[in-house]
């Protein structure tokens, strides 16, 4: 490709990750537009090969995380974003971001409740593999990032947990139970593997100074910064 | 049709007592004095003045808003002897940073002047800090108050210069303690403080977390004195382009309301929080408490940054106490200017002109723009989906005019407003310095002693960790968390504060604290000089630049009224004024709260005087950074520092003095605080600065709350090495009992952790190498021989890690 790859960052009211985001984004070599969600429409999908969905509280998520920015997503673009995906489109979620894609259906079904504490939590947790992805090709089976919400457990109807750690829809696991999520799932992906979801923070790792222990010493970047790295690899 | 809603209140014919009594019926908390003073300015224009004119100055006279306390003339009597203080603020705070200012021209940029001070980071940014209370609104509903305390004191940031961006947040609570039985509270409606701890958390929690401001510093207070009155101080520090910080309205700018909508929430919380609390305050106040929303504030912010970026704004500042009236107020005071009431969008039709002037709905800010800008303000604001409106004019007059749907309802002189009568007050204070050496802790030959004493101060409520409160606060986001709060290599030990990167820059901003309420029951100006000192030393600890910090003072205190409460903080303000003019650390802001009194049936219960000291500085360089968690096992250990004798107000006299209530407790007396010499310690610290700077220094800690013995504990807790010293290395040993060198809370000291084969260049600087670290897996503190403290370091972190768990 003569161009660098685009990204498109979606900001809604209360989307609080979107300057750090964009710069891991950029860091990786992405061309990055950070795009408020007032000036959203079905063109602006147009011309970018990533959309993302960052952190945040989007509407301040007071009824139910994620459920105000589907519906002012829907309003304004309809399915535009599954057209998107359908055209060959890249699609992640960081944590609001996951929550919003969970709720505008684009991932495999379920929801991001309550952790099982009641509580916010703002911490660092271990990751595993459990699927390959164009995400996750340039990390490493077992991994860190730092995670910071209260609505991160992952409920399916039925054992819906159980067969998406079993078809691989759940790429990436928790390594132990920090939240009650079924089956420590973290992040999901759907068929194509192109719509990517996760709980916890890739954008908060990108350098090793990142790292709680100053003497920290896993790789050149922090593990986040791979995260971005492999779906920048996986299009250019 | 809509039309505005006031009065005239006839006040000309009425005499001092009928004028009290007019203040008190509209809670409008002015003295005697006040209401003569306001009696004479309508008196001059030969009319009576409206409820809206009356709100107004009240709002503007209120301590909350004029501190009238630190600019008073007080008459001090320190044992015996009496001076006269010509206003503790302009003697003790602004005068002390001028000094220093002059002595380092180019490092504080403001101070004193605009919502926040800023000081240089490089030569293209500045940041700013600034730390609020908001005590009142928290005692009678702590989710509410705190939320809007922090929210509050963002948007003071917001409005810092043109627009400043929030980078972090700190939060510092004193409460009653958690175990505090429920028929212990003396009265009637006092909520329990598990209840204002727990509603106080979760309100910053959520507006921190939703605003997106990681909430990187903090310190939690237990007390049986904050039980009536609990203590929320909410700071946030932000960051702006130097170009941004001058800021002016002219005649011809447009006023523009940006945010929330006006409604009767948080109705004259400026004179509520300007009188003590009663029962009846729980009952009466509730609409002084105002309601956060913080996406509004989220949505605002986007919409300041991005139109400050553009150039838009001339001038911005804050809606916080007294609402419009002294935003609007403010931004007129030179100009005049004309403010049209019926333009602001309102939570409910009906309100009066007065309510709409002073309210204080939240998420609300006023900024002046040139009025061919106005398209393009409104183009942004919809962008962000931010609500706005034309409020007024500027005009030139020097009158603000205040119309409501066509008419005046409020006209006054703006000089005469910003000129509240001064203040004259009395204060004393009696040291209680003592010949007795006071208690003397005994040690047998076997460590039981010391063991069991540092596993109970390890469990005290002043020691134990703070993790499930932290753990609640995002304090990551925004990605420039550099040195968090929970850190070394288990991710969940203890730091001296906190270090973030700065987007744009190179050189990164640290952000320390201190709090000792316990030292100003009994010895306010050490406590004074104390928490400027433990302030910086975190600070350098953390390896800011000793030359490169400010501070900010937050006073709380008790009956202004009462000579001995008003000397303690006479005392406490001369304390810390030695200490920052010998640190070269300047004041930038700062602010005070009275009236921390509750009215009992059996008397007033008065918090004791309380300082927080925050500070911030600039680590020049990403490798400077320093956190308190030992690295490696066989570095060794040096301590910067001298114990004194003095065990005053620390957390061990506390503790003993807890267990002698048996009547004994005469045995058990510690009359005298430690001593430390300021000139010798900030030498110290520039020389533990060189070997920052070289890379030196693995970790460091400094040594506050509980001594030495668990300042070891702590940097043990990242679990990578057992610590061993030996305290007949300390040069002082022999002058001071052991007890104090293990517990002891002298200032100025800090351990930190080298490389063995740096050790010999530490020792060239004038440190002492008092021990090392051990692949054991113990803390162990001998005196030659003789071991004072042996115990595995796994054994004492779950009394520490624990101690809060149950309560939280």
């Amino acid at each position: 490709m003569a161009s660098k790859p685009k990204a498109l960052l979606l900001k809604f009211p209360g989307t609080n990750c979107d300057a750090e985001t964009a710069s891991a984004l950029q860091a990786v070599g992405f061309e990055t537009q950070v795009l408020p969600s007032a000036l959203l429409e079905t063109s602006s999908l147009n011309d970018t090969q990533l959309v993302v969905f960052s952190g945040g509280f989007s509407y301040g998520d007071y009824v139910m995380s994620g459920r105000f920015a589907k519906l002012s997503t829907k309003s304004k673009i309809g399915d535009g974003l599954k057209s998107f995906v359908d055209r060959g489109g890249y699609v992640m979620g960081i944590c609001n971001g996951f929550q919003i894609l969970s709720q505008l259906g684009v991932l495999p079904e379920g929801s991001l409740t309550h952790n099982t504490s009641g509580r916010y939590i703002c911490r660092w947790t271990g990751l595993k593999k459990n699927a390959s992805s164009p995400y996750l090709s340039e990390l490493p089976d077992n991994f860190e990032l730092p995670m910071a919400h209260a609505e991160g457990r992952f409920v399916g109807i039925g054992d819906a947990a159980g067969d998406y750690v079993k078809n691989g829809r759940a790429a990436l696991l928790y390594s132990t139970d920090v939240n009650g999520s079924t089956h420590q799932i973290a992040g999901l992906q759907d068929e194509t593997g192109r719509v990517f979801g996760l709980m916890p923070h890739p954008e908060r790792f990108t350098i090793k100074q990142h790292h709680y222990d100053p003497d920290w010493n896993g790789a050149e970047h922090g593990w986040g910064y791979y995260m971005f790295k492999s779906v920048y690899s996986a299009m250019a | 049709m809509s039309k505005a809603i006031y009065r005239h209140i006839p006040i000309s014919h009425l005499n001092e007592d009928e004028l009290l009594a007019l203040s008190q019926k509209m809670k409008l908390s002015l003295s005697k004095a006040d209401m003569l003073a306001v009696q004479v300015i309508f008196r001059e224009e030969n009319r009576e003045p409206t409820d809206v004119e009356l709100e107004v100055i009240a709002q503007t006279w209120s301590e909350h808003c004029k501190h009238r306390i630190f600019g008073a003339r007080i008459e001090h009597s320190l044992d015996g002897e009496t001076e006269i203080v010509d206003g503790l603020f302009k003697t003790y705070i602004r005068n002390v940073t001028f000094r220093i200012m002059e002595r380092k021209p180019d490092f504080v940029l403001s101070a004193f002047v605009d919502n926040a001070g800023f000081v240089k980071l490089d030569d293209k940014l500045a940041v700013c800090l600034k730390a609020e209370t908001h005590n009142h609104p928290s005692a009678i509903e702590p989710y509410a108050g705190a939320n809007t305390g922090l929210g509050g004191v963002i948007r003071d940031i917001l409005g810092a210069g043109k627009g400043s961006k929030p980078i972090a947040s700190l939060d510092v609570f004193c409460f009653g303690p958690p175990d505090t039985k429920q028929e212990d509270i003396k009265a009637k409606d006092v909520i329990h403080p598990l209840g204002v701890m727990r509603g106080v958390v979760r309100g910053v929690r959520d507006y921190g977390n939703r605003m997106g401001i990681p909430t990187t510093s903090g310190a939690i207070q237990f007390d049986p004195t904050y039980i009536y009155n609990p203590l929320v101080f909410c700071g946030t520090m932000g960051v702006i382009p130097i170009a941004d910080i001058a800021k002016e309205v002219k005649p011809g700018h447009l006023l523009i309301a940006a945010g929330g909508r006006t409604g009767r929430d948080g109705l004259k919380g400026a004179t509520f929080s300007s009188v003590s609390l009663t029962t009846a305050s729980h009952e009466e106040d509730q609409t002084a408490v105002q309601i956060g929303n913080p996406i509004e504030e989220k949505k605002v912010a986007d919409f300041i940054l991005a139109a400050r970026e553009k150039g838009l704004i001339q001038f911005v500042t804050d809606c916080g106490a007294g609402g419009f009236s002294s935003a609007a107020g403010e931004m007129l005071s030179e100009t005049g200017g004309e403010i049209w009431l019926e333009n602001a969008p309102l939570k409910a039709p009906d309100l009066e002109s007065w309510q709409v002037f002073i309210s204080e709905s939240q998420e609300r800010m006023v900024i002046a723009i040139e009025e061919k800008d106005l398209p393009a303000m409104q183009e942004i604001a919809d962008i962000y989906q931010s609500e706005i409106c034309v409020l007024g004019k500027a005009d030139g007059t020097g009158i603000l005019k205040v119309m409501h749907h066509g008419e005046t309802v409020c006209r006054l002189d703006c000089s005469k407003l910003h000129e509240a009568p001064r203040r004259h007050m009395k204060g004393e204070w009696t040291t209680t310095e003592s010949e007795d050496e006071g208690c003397y802790i005994s040690f047998d030959d076997s460590p039981e002693t010391g063991n069991q004493l540092l596993k109970a101060l390890m469990a005290d409520f002043a020691i134990v960790s703070r993790e499930p409160i932290i753990r609640e606060y995002d304090h990551e986001v925004q990605g420039n968390t550099v040195l968090k709060p929970l850190a070394g290599a288990s991710g969940d030990a203890p730091q001296d504060g906190s270090v973030l990167r700065v987007d744009g820059s190179d050189q990164l901003v640290s952000l320390g604290l201190a709090i000792l309420p316990e030292w100003g029951k009994t010895q306010p100006h050490l406590m004074g000089r104390a928490c400027v000192d433990e302030c910086v030393r975190q600070l350098v600890a953390m390896g800011t630049n000793p030359d490169r910090i400010a501070i900010l003072d937050n006073f709380c205190a008790g009956n202004p009224d009462d000579p001995r409460e008003l000397g303690a903080l006479v005392e406490t303000t001369k304390g810390m004024a030695l200490t920052a003019e010998a640190y070269g650390a300047p004041f930038v802001s700062g602010k005070d709260s009275f009236y921390n009194y509750f009215k009992t049936s059996e008397g007033p219960i008065s918090i004791p005087t309380t300082l927080l000291l925050s500070g911030f500085g600039i680590v020049e360089d990403p490798k400077h950074v320093v956190g308190a968690s030992i690295r490696k096992v066989g570095s060794k250990l040096c301590l910067v520092g001298q114990a004194s004798s003095g065990l005053a107000g620390s957390v061990i006299a506390r503790l003993l003095m807890q267990g002698a209530e048996a009547g004994e407790d005469d045995a058990l007396d510690f009359p005298n605080g430690p001593a430390f010499d300021e000139k010798e310690v900030f030498a110290s610290y520039h020389r533990y600065y060189e070997l920052v700077k070289k890379g030196a220094v693995l970790s460091a800690h400094d040594i506050s709350e509980g001594g030495l013995a668990v300042t070891l504990a702590e940097m043990g807790f990242s679990g990578k090495a057992g610590l061993k010293v030996d305290l007949a290395e300390v040069p002082t040993f022999d002058d001071t009992p052991a007890a104090e060198h293990l517990f002891g809370e002298t200032p100025g000291r800090i351990v930190f952790e080298i490389a063995p084969e740096n050790a010999v260049l530490a020792e060239e600087l004038g440190f002492t190498v008092i021990g090392e670290t051990t692949g054991d897996g113990q803390l162990t503190i001998t005196n030659g021989e003789d071991k004072l403290i042996a115990v595995s370091i796994a054994e004492l972190k779950p009394i520490w890690q624990n101690g809060l768990k149950q309560y939280y």
